[in-house]
């Protein structure tokens, strides 16, 4: 290797010293490298980056632009999706609370109405009670008033029977005859 | 058996020519009972019942029964026919009928009026 690399400096020596130019020239025929090959391996590459660019790179890069834009579109489904549930759920919160207030609403107003009626059978209840032992006062105020009524009658039949007892006794035939012109007197002033 | 309209009806007529001036007449009650006599009714017993309920009637209105307890005096008769003629527009003969549980005092019925001072009474007006 090493005396490759010195006859290749010599020849550069050398060709530096006959011009830059012809220095180069020397050193690609000393390499091999033939300007012709070169322009073919150009000419070939770029045939074959035309048509790897045309069936490879460029649907690929379509592809790829097709899918870059089904994820901008998920992405941006997914924000709307995303937008509609927050909102969704800002709405059923709302119902849920208004559901809530109304239920709370009905609770109250039930537990209003059970309490009114609970006052009012309370109340006639009460009603009710004071009726009963008023009637019952009344009943038995009627009753002391009938036993009294009785007994009076009863007592007054006594002292009549008696009497009329005593009077069929004693009255004379004279006291009756008596009675008799001033009842005939009574009588006939009628 | 029970009279029907026609036979109470027929009763009122016979009744109505049974008399004479408001008083019953003998005879036009015979009258009356020959003619029912003569042309027989379909209901005989009831309409002989209905006209001597209307006669009955009529003839305790001409009459006064006074009960009484202890002696009446005929002057006392007379002297209730004399109040009840007046009373009734009628003539009104009083009888007699003694009635001890009065006491004393008197009753007189006339029809189905009663009219009554009597001690008994009183103690019965007491009593209630």
């Amino acid at each position: 290797m090493l005396p490759l690399l010195l006859a290749t400096v010599e020849e550069a020596n050398h060709a530096a010293a006959s011009g830059p130019l012809a220095g180069l020239q020397q050193t690609f025929e000393h390499f091999g490298v033939e300007p012709k090959l070169i322009l073919f391996q150009l000419i070939s590459f770029l045939i074959l980056f035309g048509v790897l660019y045309k069936f490879g790179i460029k649907p690929t890069i379509a592809t790829m632009e097709e899918r870059n834009q089904k994820i901008a579109a998920g992405l941006k489904h997914a924000e709307e999706t995303q937008a509609r549930l927050a909102a969704a759920q800002q709405e059923s919160a709302a119902i849920i609370k208004a559901a809530q207030l109304d239920a709370q609403k009905a609770v109250d107003e039930a537990r209003k109405a059970a309490k009114d009626f609970g006052d009012k059978q309370q109340a006639e209840a009460i009603t009710r009670a004071a009726d009963l032992l008023a009637k019952a006062q009344q009943a038995i105020e009627l009753e002391h008033r009938k036993m009294l009524n009785e007994a009076r009658g009863e007592i007054a039949r006594l002292v009549v029977k008696t009497t009329e007892q005593v009077l069929a006794k004693k009255l004379s035939d004279a006291d009756r005859a008596a009675f008799n012109e001033a009842a005939t007197k009574e009588l006939s002033a009628l | 058996m029970a009279a029907d309209k026609q036979t109470k009806l027929l009763a009122k007529q016979l009744f109505k020519l049974s008399l004479v001036n408001g008083v019953v007449s003998p005879e036009q009650v015979t009258g009356v009972l020959g003619w029912v006599e003569k042309y027989a009714h379909r209901r005989p017993v009831a309409l002989l019942k209905a006209y001597h309920h209307r006669i009955a009637i009529e003839l305790a209105k001409s009459r006064a029964e006074v009960e009484h307890a202890g002696p009446v005096s005929d002057a006392t008769l007379r002297q209730i026919e004399a109040a009840m003629t007046k009373r009734y527009s009628r003539p009104v003969t009083a009888s007699a009928r003694p009635n001890a549980k009065l006491l004393a005092g008197l009753r007189v019925r006339v029809g189905s009026d009663v009219y009554e001072s009597s001690v008994a009474g009183q103690l019965a007006t007491l009593s209630l």
